[in-house]
């Protein structure tokens, strides 16, 4: 009986150490890992299940001598400002467009919230530069403000951010077609407005990599509601009015929403454009023919010559 | 002693194979051409997941799983010291994730077949009598193969993966020590080899139970301890969930009431109390099991 008392004990006390040693709290979890294991990120979890890259951030960065990345963790609420609020929404993106904009937000290496300074930038895993801003206290990537630094993870390090970072490494006359021909949505946007820009000729100007401008890129929604009933009928008004109103969205150099600076701004077409106070992350852009003013619908799309931010009103001069 | 042998037909296995939560063989023979055959039911889910570092809640893509189970179980006693038994899992686990989503992935909610076959032969060489009870040692050896052409390739949609695909050579030494009033200790320990890059794992159990002419009740506490493998999200983790390392402790009770001709009812009810890599499921269970 002695003896089985004893391999009892040695039996029930080697069963209780399986369970002892599932205590893992002393290690770091991966970046995949804080992004399933935190309510805050589950449009993030499922953004990174769909694109297809839980895998790689669960793992160290092969393009990195330290094995790190860097990632801005865009919120559900970030995800939710493009109408994205769980995972199911993320369908209505095409899954190459939702891959490289989460590669956008990845970056080689660590980049500690220590080292990020005003006017600085950040090459991200798309190889598309990201800018910082600082911006009173705050902090911005593009138009992101950082919520919280230094997340860190054993495969590198989070910070968290209140807007989807959006890239898209072309031209603003070829991103806006990326947007017509459904190549970021499944359903086509921005038909009416690539219709206006070929009608009017300006395309060269706005593809132009020399030039650099801010555009207010109104919704087919804006075009519908100013009376257009299809992107063919802006060809009933002549080239010229045509191009006189698509001047009045464009502004010179471009800037994120987190650049605004001063309430007015003198158009390409020479008009004035009045802006509301910079709220949540956007602002209201009043033109001299319209009553009420234009808000944002998805602000600060990067281009490699400019900054588009979709509103939803035509700015008429 | 004698008589409950003859009252208790211990049957014991009407549990999944799929979560292997507790020892596949039992510590009871059955004696020479005496056995019996189970049909049973077993349904757990589970919302939370043992991952490194921490427990999540939520199961990515799914939400939450069930895993539903009908095992066919026979055990005979091929020799007072020698017993055979085979079980065959029928498994259908269901998630819950959203039409949307699915849609989004290709994935389904359902993933159901057979599982895989387990084949045990038991051997009870030792036996000690104390002025109390008896002590009885035995040894195991049994493998287990898959059956169905379940996947486990599919990327997430394996989480809902109805096995491993491995195919185990289980090797388990068993010592019981019944005393003649009924009660009983049992401890058991094991080595579980697999192939097909699943992590081989040591298996372990404490149980403590009556086994009466009209009752037989057990607890127990159940451990595997995989010898290598990934994590889940951690480094080296490949999206493969069959080859990462799985290990954890659960706690369970069985009952099970003899009625007549052999007929007897039995039910149960375990749940992890710690995981690495594995659903944190609870769940129950309902046999009927026949006696000869």
């Amino acid at each position: 009986m002695n003896k089985l008392n004893k391999f009892l004990i040695i039996a029930s006390a080697s069963i209780i150490g399986l369970s002892s040693c599932t205590k893992y709290s002393d290690q770091l979890p991966t970046i995949a890992g804080i992004a399933v294991s935190n309510p805050a990120f589950s449009t993030l979890k499922g953004a990174a299940i769909q694109g297809g890259v839980a895998v790689t951030l669960s793992n160290k960065n092969p393009n990195d001598a330290g094995g790190n990345f860097t990632v801005f963790a865009p919120t559900n609420d970030a995800f939710a400002r493009l109408g994205l609020t769980d995972a199911g929404t993320l369908g209505v993106l095409q899954n190459s467009f939702l891959t490289n904009t989460l590669l956008y937000h990845v970056s080689n290496g660590n980049l500690p919230g220590s080292s990020i300074t005003n006017g600085g930038s950040s090459a991200s895993a798309l190889t598309i530069p990201r800018k910082f801003i600082f911006r009173g206290t705050d902090k911005y990537i593009n138009g992101s403000k950082i919520l919280a630094t230094d997340v860190m993870a054993s495969n590198g390090t989070v910070h968290v951010i209140d807007k989807v970072l959006l890239g898209t490494g072309v031209n603003i006359v070829a991103s806006a077609q990326l947007l017509s021909n459904a190549q970021v949505f499944k359903s086509p946007e921005l038909t009416f407005l690539v219709e206006a820009v070929v009608y009017s000729g300006l395309a060269p100007t706005l593809s132009d990599p020399n030039n650099n401008f801010t555009i207010y890129a109104p919704t087919d929604a804006a075009f519908k509601a100013a009376g257009f009933a299809t992107p063919a009928a802006i060809r009933t008004l002549t080239q010229a009015q045509v191009q006189s109103i698509l001047l009045n969205h464009a502004v010179g150099t471009g800037r994120f929403t987190s650049e605004l600076n001063g309430t007015t701004a003198t158009t390409a077409g020479g008009g004035t454009l009045t802006f509301g106070p910079f709220t949540n992350g956007v602002y209201t852009i009043k033109s001299n023919g319209i009553t009420t003013p234009a808000n944002m619908v998805i602000p600060d799309i990067l281009c490699s010559n400019g900054v588009v931010h979709l509103i939803d009103k035509i700015l008429l001069p | 002693m004698k008589s409950l042998k003859k009252t208790i037909p211990i049957f014991l296995f009407a549990f999944p194979l799929l979560s292997q939560a507790q020892m596949p063989v039992n510590g009871f023979m059955q004696g020479k051409g005496k056995g019996a055959v189970a049909l049973s039911y077993n349904s757990e889910s589970y919302e939370d997941v043992y991952l490194v570092p921490q427990k999540v809640n939520g199961v990515p893509v799914f939400n939450k799983v069930t895993v539903q189970s009908t095992n066919l179980f026979a055990t005979v006693g091929l020799s007072k010291k020698l017993d055979l038994q085979v079980n065959l899992p029928y498994i259908k686990s269901t998630g819950q994730a959203s039409d949307a989503v699915l849609n989004n992935l290709g994935y389904q909610n359902e993933r159901k077949g057979l599982q895989d076959i387990s084949l045990y032969f038991k051997y009870n060489p030792f036996n000690f009598k104390t002025s109390n009870g008896n002590l009885a040692l035995m040894a195991a050896v049994g493998v287990q193969t898959p059956l169905g052409n379940y996947r486990v390739d599919e990327s997430l949609q394996s989480i809902l993966a109805i096995g491993n695909r491995a195919t185990q050579i289980n090797t388990i030494l068993i010592a019981n020590y019944k005393f003649n009033k009924g009660l009983f200790l049992n401890a058991s320990g094991g080595y579980s080899a697999r192939n097909n890059n699943v992590p081989s794992a040591i298996l372990g159990e404490f149980k403590a139970g009556y086994a009466g002419k009209k009752v037989y009740v057990d607890a127990y506490i159940a451990g595997q301890s995989s010898s290598n493998g990934t994590d889940i999200l951690k480094e080296g983790f490949n999206g493969v969930f069959p080859q990462t390392r799985v290990n954890y402790s659960r706690v369970g009770v069985n009952l099970y009431v003899p009625l007549k001709y052999g007929i007897g009812i039995s039910g149960g009810y375990s749940s992890y109390i710690a995981g690495r890599n594995l659903g944190a499921s609870s769940g129950g269970y309902g046999a009927l099991i026949f006696s000869f």
